[in-house]
């Protein structure tokens, strides 16, 4: 249980920093630090999981996006050129295009957030056991076909991704 | 019953021997009068017997024709058939010097059969046939010298007169028949007692064939056809078929209508005998006599006695008849019967003026001639009835009137010198006469006894006969001494033409239906003339324009023919150049659509998945719009 | 300002800066991370939603946990397959890759 001014302000801390590093991403040019930031706005997120009482998705997404993040850079380094970004080369395009697009699509979305006039909040949230035993119980009988759908698709991606990445047999 | 049969199957027979035959038709008819007489006489003595039969042949439905015996019908049959073979006699003699003899005879005998039909009759229906039959045979005898002059004018308005009334007869039968549901004469009769339209129109109908005002100018003009024919028709039989027909439908009469009958005798008696007194023809001057002796009758009618006027039926018959047959002698004599023409014919055939003399002073109602004994029981009648204050004293001035003319007539026939001829048949004529003439004279006991026998009275009264002989020896006093002329002298001119208006029948029936006639007739012919001209167009129509239009037709048809060529050119020409084209100009423009969107696949991901952003956001906002 | 509101608008914001991201990146990787950023935005929108509204339904998490997977297979296939292009032309700058030019 965290108080409701305790859980606001942690959620704008979170926020902010996901935001921030968010930002952060494409605005340097290289590589590696352009994963590191998405790390970093990743983990904000899971913050603010972890702050809006849902600990299981709030640990769950932390321990993915670490994961992620540490192939992406080794994917960076890989395949990039320029990875640390050393060169001077804009690596972006139809600027104007994506930026207003961009705003647009952000500032839709505020208004959606702020105009329309919500419920009123809902002050106190379930305990951490009971969350994971709820969501145990959701998941093994009202949502078991979308459990095992996800199970399925992960399969199929893995067995897709193994079969593209694989090497061609040379003869 | 079979008597009486005969009286009309003989003549009839006769009729067709003389038609047939063409030969001796004399004979022939003689010998159909002969039969007939035969039978009346038969038939009188069965009805003496006490027979009252009646014979009924097929007619209408419901409707039988029936033949009548009784007393009544025995002694009219008897008085037709007597006058009728007397007349027969003398005609032989006065026919003798006729070319066309056949056909006379044979209508002399077509008619005796249609009066003893009329007679006879016991039903409405034979007897309105006979009516007309014999109006038909007056028709063809009075036209009988066709070429001469005025002849067919005189038969035709008798004819047209005669016919008119008789329409009176029709409807009085029809109402007659209708409301008593048999066309029986006595029971029809006595079931409609009383009913005044058909009282009326009966005498309407005896007004018509009994020559009474103001119907009484055809019989006037019917004088124009042989005297045989005036002598047995219209003075004994047919102009007493109106009598008649009164006598017998006598109880249908109520008082009023007695009344009516009675006026209009006593018109006719005073009007008609003015006339008479004016005549200057000798058969004109007797047919007034006849009209006025018929309203004699109808007088008696009307006083309420059918018996004093069958009575003076009779007598009047064979006076009348007499009067008529010593006319025609004198007219065979002199050519003439205009009595300034025949003066003095009376001294040159003494024995024929003698005859003649006695049936008109009979007329006059002289003692003890037939005629005295016949009006007497008029004159008494007329004093019993309820009108009596006007009727007697009408009858007295007929009687005065009556003497007056005929003492008139003898006067104008005996004063004056005229030559004597051998007249061819004079024989046969004076046979003829001197039949008729002694019935005048010596019928009149037999009068009585008459009237008993048809069992009806006879009324008489004292002062009456006395006034009646004085009046009648007055009026012959008046007559013979010319005081009568003098006194007429100023009315002698209309008097003559039988105080005519105008031109009497002709101004009002006439003229009017022949205008009409010309009228129709000229609408036919122009009916006709269009038609004609219709189809004359029709036919124009058919040559000339025919060709003309034959030739419009071709260019027509060769018109149609290049106009469709025409079409089929534009046609192919729309076809290649504007189809083909607007099909080209399709494909040109969809292959440079096609062009313009390729370029929209530039390959670049980015600018794909730009495009996919901005598909998303429409989408949501449609999503938003839609809720 | 409720506490739902902020984290609609931290999610909002998240979206906007990862799609900015994936239309001006002309590397596969950067494209991806934009996604990534996209879909964490959806995320925090979904943990919103559940936390201050609906806590007694799990739909919202199993929601998150769906949205999970899919970054991950996403991001599995997605490196694949630049592995793939990586062999096949030596790069995996989207610029090159024009071959679907019509």
């Amino acid at each position: 249980m965290i108080a409701a001014p305790g859980q606001t302000v942690a959620l704008v801390v979170f926020g902010a920093s996901a935001l921030g590093f968010g930002v952060a991403v494409f605005r340097t040019k290289s590589m590696v630090r352009s994963a590191l930031a998405l790390l970093g706005s990743m983990s904000a997120v899971g913050g603010l999981f972890l702050a809006l009482e849902t600990e299981f998705l709030g640990v769950l997404q932390l321990m993915m996006m670490a994961t992620e993040m540490t192939i992406m850079a080794i994917f960076m380094v890989m395949f990039m050129m320029d990875p640390g970004g050393l060169g001077q080369m804009d690596m972006t395009h139809q600027k104007r295009a994506a930026v207003t697009a961009g705003v647009v699509g952000g500032l839709i979305a505020v208004a959606l957030s702020a105009l329309p006039s919500w419920a009123a909040v809902v002050v106190a949230a379930p305990a951490p056991s009971v969350q994971l035993h709820d969501l145990g119980i959701e998941l093994m009988s009202r949502s078991m076909l979308i459990f095992e759908t996800a199970g399925l698709a992960i399969l199929v991606a893995m067995i897709v991704a193994t079969t593209i990445a694989l090497a061609e047999k040379q003869p | 019953m079979i008597a009486s049969l005969l009286a009309i199957i003989g003549p009839l027979a006769a009729l067709t021997l003389i038609v047939a035959c063409r030969r001796t038709p004399a004979v022939f008819a003689l010998g159909g009068a002969l039969v007939v007489f035969g039978g009346a006489v038969g038939g009188l003595i069965d009805a003496s017997a006490g027979g009252h039969a009646s014979l009924a042949f097929a007619g209408m439905p419901d409707l039988p024709l029936r033949l009548q015996h009784d007393s009544l019908t025995a002694i009219l049959s008897l008085t037709v058939a007597t006058v009728a073979l007397l007349v027969f006699v003398y005609a032989v003699g006065y026919m003798q010097a006729e070319p066309d003899k056949v056909r006379f005879f044979a209508e002399m005998s077509f008619f005796a059969a249609a009066m003893q039909g009329v007679v006879l009759a016991g039903d409405w229906i034979l007897l309105l046939a006979c009516w007309e039959l014999i109006g038909l045979a007056s028709y063809l005898l009075i036209g009988f010298w066709y070429e001469r002059p005025l002849v067919p004018v005189a038969a035709t308005r008798a004819f047209l007169t005669t016919r008119g009334a008789d329409l009176g007869l029709y409807v009085a039968v029809f109402a007659l028949v209708s409301t008593a549901g048999t066309s029986e004469v006595g029971q029809s009769v006595a079931a409609n007692t009383g009913q005044f339209a058909i009282g009326m129109l009966l005498l309407l109908a005896a007004m018509g064939k009994s020559a009474q005002v103001p119907f009484h100018g055809w019989l006037q003009d019917a004088m124009l056809g042989p005297t045989p024919v005036s002598a047995l028709l219209h003075s004994a039989t047919l102009v007493a078929a109106g009598v008649i027909l009164l006598i017998r439908s006598a109880p249908l009469f109520s008082a009023p209508m007695l009344t009516a009958v009675a006026a209009i005798g006593g018109l006719t008696i005073l009007v008609t005998g003015v006339t008479a007194l004016a005549q200057p023809d000798l058969k004109r001057m007797l047919a007034a006599s006849t009209s006025s002796q018929l309203g004699f009758m109808l007088i008696g009618v009307g006083a309420g006695s059918p018996i004093a006027a069958l009575v003076h039926l009779v007598a009047h018959a064979a006076m009348k008849a007499a009067l008529f047959l010593g006319a025609g002698i004198f007219q065979h004599a002199l050519d003439s019967t205009v009595f300034a023409e025949l003066r003095g014919v009376g001294r040159a055939y003494p024995r024929v003026f003698i005859l003649f003399a006695l049936a008109g002073l009979a007329l006059a109602g002289v003692p003890p001639l037939a005629g005295f004994w016949s009006k007497d029981p008029i004159e008494a009648a007329t004093m019993e009835s309820p009108l009596g204050a006007f009727l007697f004293p009408l009858a007295l001035v007929g009687l005065l009137l009556t003497g007056a003319y005929v003492a008139r007539a003898l006067r104008l026939l005996w004063q004056g010198s005229a030559q004597r001829r051998p007249v061819p048949g004079m024989a046969w004529m004076l046979v003829g006469l001197a039949g008729v003439s002694l019935l005048a004279t010596f019928l009149g006991p037999a009068l009585v006894p008459t009237a008993q026998f048809v069992g009806g009275r006879l009324p008489t009264n004292v002062s009456s006969q006395l006034l009646g002989f004085g009046t009648a020896v007055l009026g012959l006093l008046a007559g013979w001494s010319g005081f009568t002329d003098r006194l007429a002298a100023p009315i002698a001119s209309p008097a003559a033409r039988g105080f005519r208006v105008g031109d009497g029948w002709i101004d009002v029936a006439v003229r009017p239906a022949l205008a009409l006639a010309r009228a129709a007739d000229r609408l036919d012919l122009s009916l006709y003339d269009t038609s004609v001209s219709a189809g004359r167009i029709g036919l124009g129509l058919a040559t000339g324009p025919l060709a003309r239009a034959d030739a419009l037709v071709e260019r027509l048809v060769l018109a149609v023919g290049s106009d469709g060529l025409l079409l089929a050119r534009a046609s192919r020409r729309f076809d290649e150049v504007d189809l083909d084209g607007l099909i080209g100009q399709l494909v040109r423009a969809t292959q440079l659509l096609g062009e313009r969107v390729r370029r929209l696949q530039t390959g670049f991901v980015s600018r794909e998945l730009l495009l996919a952003a901005s598909g998303a956001a429409v989408i949501l906002v449609l999503a938003l719009a839609a809720r | 300002m409720s506490p739902l509101v902020l984290a609609l608008l931290v999610g909002a914001g998240l979206f906007g800066i990862g799609l900015y991201g994936a239309l001006s990146q002309t590397n596969l990787v950067m494209i991806m991370m934009g996604i990534e950023l996209m879909l964490g935005g959806a995320l925090v929108n979904l943990v919103a939603f559940w936390r201050y509204l609906h806590p007694d339904v799990y739909s919202g998490q199993v929601f998150v946990l769906v949205v999970m997977t899919a970054m991950a297979v996403e991001m599995a296939v997605g490196f694949a397959v630049g592995i793939a292009r990586f062999r096949a032309r030596g790069s995996v700058e989207m610029e090159e890759a024009v071959d679907l030019k019509g």
